[in-house]
Formats: C-alpha cells, structure tokens, sequence
C-alpha cells in the first residue's frame, strides 16, 4: 500500500504526495464575511481524510464549506471529518413568460414607479444599496444572504446603474426597492432582490420581477436562475407563486470545535 | 523537485446535468465521462449548463469519470 505524505505547500494550501506525484489538493480561503471555507478535491477517500486531518489541525474555527445537496459523497466525507449542515440554499429556475409567471398585469404600488436598467443614477442608487446593506447587517446578517451576495466591503460602494431595475417612490424621488441581475446570455441570474423594510409586503418586489422578467421574455429569454436561503421564507413564497422551480440547492457545512 | 498530477486533463463540452451533482461531458477525443465540479468552481459559485466547454481532469482511477476544473468562456 502506497503511503500518502500531506504537505502544506503556502498559507492556505496543502497537498496530498504519492511517489512525488500530487493525488489530493486542499485549499482554504477567506470570504468577504471573515469566514473560512475549505475546499479539497482528489479521487481517493483516504486522501480526503488525510488533508481535512492536516488543514483541520492547522486551521482556526470554525470552518466552512459548500457541498451541492445531491453530492451524498462529498458531503459523507465532510461530515466524517465532523462538519454539520448548518444552512440550505435553493437554486430556482423563473420562467420569464407572463403567461406562467401571472406577473403579466403587475403593477406597482400606488406613488412607486419602476426604473429599467441603466434609467437610474448613481448617488440615490448607492444610498439606496447602503441603506438595504445595514438593514442586513441589522437583521439577519451576511451568514443568511445566499453566498454570491457579498457584503460591503468599505464605504466606497459601487453600483452598476445598467445591472439594477429601481423602484422609486415619485413624490419624493427616493429609492426604495432594487433588482440586481447579472446579464449572463446563456442563463441570466437574478442577484439580489431587496426592498426598504418600511415599504415591504406592498407588491414592490412583485413589480421589480414583472420588469425583469417580462423584459427578459421579450427578448427571448425563456429562464432565469436565481438562489434563496432556505429560511427566507418571504422569497421563497415570492418564486414560488410565479411558477419557480427549485431545481437543486447547496449546503453550507461548518465545523464549530 | 516538480511534483506531477496523475490525472489528465482534457477539454470537453457539457452534454447534460445529470442527478449528484455530475454531469455528463463529451471530450474532444469522442469520449464521454461522468464528472463532478472541483472544489475550485464550486468555490467560486461558477455555474456549470449544457454546451458549456469545460476543462476536465479524468480520474487516473477509473477513465469514465472526471472533475470539471475550468469552464471556458464561450
């Protein structure tokens, strides 16, 4: 039986060595949110278990990582290394058709209108993203946002006018909901959809999708790809009433001791 | 001295997402393979969609499995 030699081979990198020939890879890397996830990919078992053995030893708590949901062999071997879901995050598939999603007739709320991409300006869309940010950090914090919505990391936020369709309230010009998609042609992916907490539950968030989506449709597009945290319920029951579909789901595994 | 990975790497498109988390994908060479995404994609929250062109490492082990650990842009 051949011996496996594991060498940390940088900062956060380490190595599985069998007759000078590398046959395991573990990485860690910090996340915006100061989090630690881990990543390791070989073709052997035992060679899984000795580099979470070596990075586990080197490494402080806790200790993150993502494993598809359907992927019952990767997540039996992090959980052997001791690691437990702590969070699942639903992967939806939106079809843009108004005939299925129902948003055909979608209005906004009284005094809201709704800006396409590109129409909004910088300063009150920057005002509007930090003031949904601290609300975040206020309420459920980072560690409940779906994982490709990184938090702030200075003052100096920057926004994309052509990536965001805005509501805005008319009388006072103020922003106060956002839809954040990232243009991808094969699958365009909605990012982030957040509305100021004192104008939630008035349809705004129904609204900025019947833009996206509808605009998406007239273009041809069929989906849209979108992730939401399994306890955001609110969400969750705003995809699920246009026809989305969960198509799979990541789950965030830790190691806490 | 250099250290080598026993896998090889071969360019290929996706041709379907399959159920676990593999999909099935075509190599240049005619071939096809189960393959999973690397820890490195996965890291970097890159989706992975049919027709996609990928990079794979075929397992040393077992020639009919692979990791995607690149996708291309197209």
């Amino acid at each position: 039986m051949k011996s496996t030699l594991i060498t940390r081979v940088a900062d956060r990198q380490w190595h599985a060595l069998e007759d000078d020939q590398v046959v395991g890879r573990g990485e860690a890397w910090p996340r915006h949110d100061g989090r630690l996830f881990l990543s390791i990919d070989t073709w052997q078992d035992a060679a899984f278990g000795r580099l979470a053995d070596a990075m586990l030893a080197d490494l402080p708590r806790p200790l993150y990582t993502i494993v598809d949901a359907s992927d019952v062999d990767l997540r039996s071997r992090w959980e052997r290394a001791g690691f437990t879901v702590r969070r699942r995050e639903w992967l939806y598939r939106l079809p843009t058709d108004p005939q299925v999603t129902g948003l055909g007739s979608a209005q906004p709320p009284s005094g809201v209108t709704i800006l396409p991409p590109g129409e909004s300006e910088k300063d009150p869309l920057r005002a509007l993203d930090r003031a949904i940010r601290d609300e975040v950090e206020a309420s459920v914090g980072w560690q409940e946002m779906p994982a490709e919505v990184l938090p702030r990391l200075d003052d100096a936020t920057v926004v994309d006018p052509t990536k965001y369709t805005i509501a805005m309230d008319v009388e006072s010009g103020e922003y106060v909901g956002l839809l954040r998609i990232a243009p991808v042609p094969r699958q365009p992916r909605i990012g982030l959809v957040a509305v100021r907490s004192d104008r939630q539950r008035s349809g705004i968030a129904r609204s900025l999708l019947a833009e996206v989506l509808g605009s998406l449709h007239r273009s041809g597009v069929r989906t849209a790809t979108a992730e939401v945290g399994e306890r955001n319920v609110a969400a969750s029951e705003l995809f699920d009433k246009i026809g989305a579909e969960r198509v799979g789901a990541n789950l965030e595994v830790v190691l806490h001791s | 001295m250099t250290k080598t990975n026993p896998g090889i790497e071969i360019e290929g498109t996706v041709v379907e997402c399959l159920r676990n988390a593999t999909f099935q994908v075509e190599l240049a060479s005619g071939h096809k393979v189960l393959a999973h995404i690397s820890g490195k994609i996965r890291k970097n929250y890159i989706k992975i969609l049919p027709f996609d062109r990928v990079l794979v490492e075929v397992s040393p082990y077992d020639l009919t499995r692979g990791r995607i650990i690149f996708r291309y842009r197209n």
